[in-house]
């Protein structure tokens, strides 16, 4: 892999809560490169919105987050305020799920995207309303320069992560999140958002961490895939080690519950019986192991010891946190 | 047809738009002019993108609103007319599963009280081992009977959700996007238990839905709308297999298939869909459509068999051909 941009190492956040600490991401690890598409996998609860909003620094003040942020080499973790502010939205940028709620209902598209250019660049506002108006072109937005004027409201929902994007984008980042970019969009827009997102890539060379629940975008997209369990991380590799190699019984199950819509339906879909722990519930053990179909084929081990990362075979860095060593076989 | 549930016929909803004094009050045409029959023992998934009217025929169709036009038919009786108390002997046949069952279920209610309600609407007084039945059918257990939605997970709830609409032994259950809310792993668990319902009890099911992969697992047939229209309807192997229309090629091939490196023929939509409130004359598709000529703006097509087969059918004047060789 080429030189990372942005890596991160180990890191944890807990919050401080009336109810005493709740830890929601329990000590993990991911690099993304100049260009590539790491996608952070998970189901509600997981600790992947937390990771990558705690890379922004943007969690609310009873998070207590310790690890290294490095973005090129330069740790952010712990940095102040107005440092991380200079960083936010020109370095790293992300786009969120819901566009309406990250859009200002009072201002114009243009004037808010010129506004995140303004941050970061000391222009006149002529100057950074051409630039809006450019990268409202760029993301798809047909007409830019009149809808430059229009407000959120006036636009489709499409539209909007579209304009979200163009924000997100203005500043050229090196590292772009997005926190399930598309889960809020139909399906024809969807594929609309990916394909700009693959295009910006192509262009500026962006990293790109994708989160998602969705393994079909991530098959599409990702080039790593981390697979994120109860704050920590069960399985990472490449997206073909955990598409064809899925060494986590919970990769497996995931995969096995997923319908396609490309192939006749199997007569029944694989389950993962129970549903996932909420943050907080982190145990000794591992903490699939309530709802793992092999913990019989290991025992204790999986109740008293917590596995960690170890190297699966595959394409490149294959690991999975799994005391069964082996690829677990299908059952159904 | 004797084997017929559940008919609408030639079914329009308006909503109206109030109207500001210096302009004309307009209306939403959520559904505009639906025909579709469910057959006892049959799932039809309706499917189609937000807008589309699929979740106000899911209502039309179950009484919860009243159409604006046309028919709706339960085994074979017109019951668009029917009012009030007369409406308990439809309800007793046709039963709703909501999406979000959060919002669904009364928090101040407990599990029992939830279950007993639809029992009470029709005069009955449901046993302890009536309401313990219905939890087991669905995967939960009698210690559940005095809890509250609150300290269940979202799947359980999806569970309680279904077996309130069992309570009274329903042929018909409509299924307004039941598993979207859920986790992948738990959406998995609520389609199998549908699928296990259906064989354990013979129901019948209209599965709404916007996840084109989720309705090709559990559906037979499938009904594919676009503003307010049935634009394609099939059996569900020939319609996911060989889509007629250009609208749901489109739509199954925007679809990402969890395997890396499957290339899919993507055909992506420019723009987004009309207002319902001005929809585009002629097809309501042909803007978006890569198909689309001049006689595509004169009149809406009308559904009209696909060739080579006689169930499933498609309302645009070029579909596509069949593909491949069909699989019966």
């Amino acid at each position: 892999m080429a030189e990372p941009v942005l890596e991160v190492h180990d890191l944890h956040v807990t919050f401080s809560t009336e109810n005493g600490p709740v830890p929601a991401v329990d000590g993990i690890d991911f690099a993304v490169a100049p260009g590539q598409t790491l996608a952070i996998v998970g189901e509600s609860g997981s600790g992947k919105s937390v990771s990558s909003s705690a890379v922004m620094g943007l969690l609310p003040s009873n998070a207590d987050v310790t690890g290294e942020v490095l973005l090129d080499g330069r740790q952010l973790a712990g940095l102040p305020n107005d440092e991380l502010r200079k960083i936010r939205g020109n370095d790293i940028a992300m786009v969120f799920q819901d566009a309406l709620s990250a859009l200002n209902p009072y201002y114009s598209v243009g004037w808010q995207v010129a506004e995140a250019y303004r941050l970061h660049h000391d222009v006149p506002k002529k100057v950074a309303r051409r630039r809006a108006v450019e990268m409202l072109d760029k993301v798809g937005i047909p007409d830019a320069a009149r809808r430059a004027d229009s407000y959120p409201h006036e636009f489709s929902g499409g539209m909007r992560q579209r304009v979200v994007i163009a924000m997100a984008l203005v500043n050229d980042p090196r590292v772009l999140i997005a926190d399930e970019p598309t889960t809020a969009l139909d399906v024809t827009v969807q594929a609309q958002i990916m394909r700009l997102l693959d295009d910006v890539q192509d262009e500026f060379g962006t990293a790109l961490i994708l989160i998602s629940h969705d393994l079909g975008v991530v098959a599409e997209v990702a080039d790593d895939v981390l697979v994120m369990y109860a704050g920590r991380a069960a399985e990472r590799g490449t997206v073909r080690d955990l598409f064809f190699r899925a060494a986590h019984p919970y990769s497996l199950g995931l995969l096995g519950a997923m319908p396609r819509v490309d192939v006749p339906p199997k007569p029944r879909l694989t389950t993962i019986p129970g549903t996932p722990p909420g943050p907080g519930s982190i145990t000794t053990g591992c903490p699939f192991q309530p709802r793992c179909a092999y913990t019989h084929l290991v025992g204790e081990r999986c109740i008293t010891e917590r596995p960690e990362l170890t190297p699966r075979p595959g394409e490149g860095d294959h690991e999975a946190a799994c005391h069964l060593g082996r690829r677990p076989e299908v059952i159904l | 047809m004797s084997d017929e549930l559940l008919a609408l016929k030639d079914v329009k909803k308006y909503f109206g738009l109030r109207g500001v004094p210096w302009q004309k009050a307009q209306a939403v045409r959520a559904v505009d002019g639906v025909n579709l029959v469910v057959r006892k023992g049959e799932t039809l998934g309706l499917v189609g993108e937000s807008g589309s009217g699929k979740s106000t025929l899911a209502r039309v169709a179950t009484r919860l609103l009243d159409p604006t036009q046309g028919r709706v038919e339960i085994g074979g009786k017109d019951v668009t007319k029917v009012k009030g108390r007369r409406l308990r002997p439809i309800r007793r046949r046709i039963q709703m599963v909501f999406q979000d069952p959060q919002a669904s279920l009364n928090p101040r209610q407990s599990v029992a009280t939830i279950l007993s309600t639809p029992f009470r609407a029709q005069g009955l007084r449901p046993t302890r081992a009536q309401l313990v039945e219905l939890l087991e059918q669905v995967g939960l257990a009698e210690e559940h009977l005095v809890r509250y939605p609150h300290e269940f997970s979202g799947g359980q709830r999806q569970r309680i959700g279904i077996a309130r609409a069992l309570s009274v032994k329903p042929d018909l259950l409509v299924c307004d996007e039941p598993v979207s809310a859920l986790d992948v792993s738990v959406q998995a668990q609520v389609l199998n238990l549908l699928a296990d319902l259906r064989d354990e009890l013979g129901l019948s099911y209209v599965l709404v839905a916007h996840d084109l992969a989720v309705v090709r697992q559990v559906a037979d047939r499938i009904a594919v709308m676009y503003l307010g229209t049935i634009v394609e309807e099939g059996p569900a192997a020939q319609v996911y297999e060989s889509p007629a229309h250009p609208y749901t090629k489109a739509l199954l091939s925007a679809v990402p298939v969890p395997e890396p490196g499957v290339s899919r023929d993507r055909i992506v939509l420019t723009g987004d869909v009309p207002t319902p409130v001005n929809p585009p004359s002629g097809c309501p598709f042909r803007t978006r459509c890569y198909k689309a000529e001049d006689v595509c703006a004169t009149k809406r097509p009308v559904l009209e068999p696909v060739e080579g087969s006689t169930e499933h059918r498609a309302a645009c004047y070029f579909p596509e051909l069949p593909t491949s060789e069909r699989t019966q």
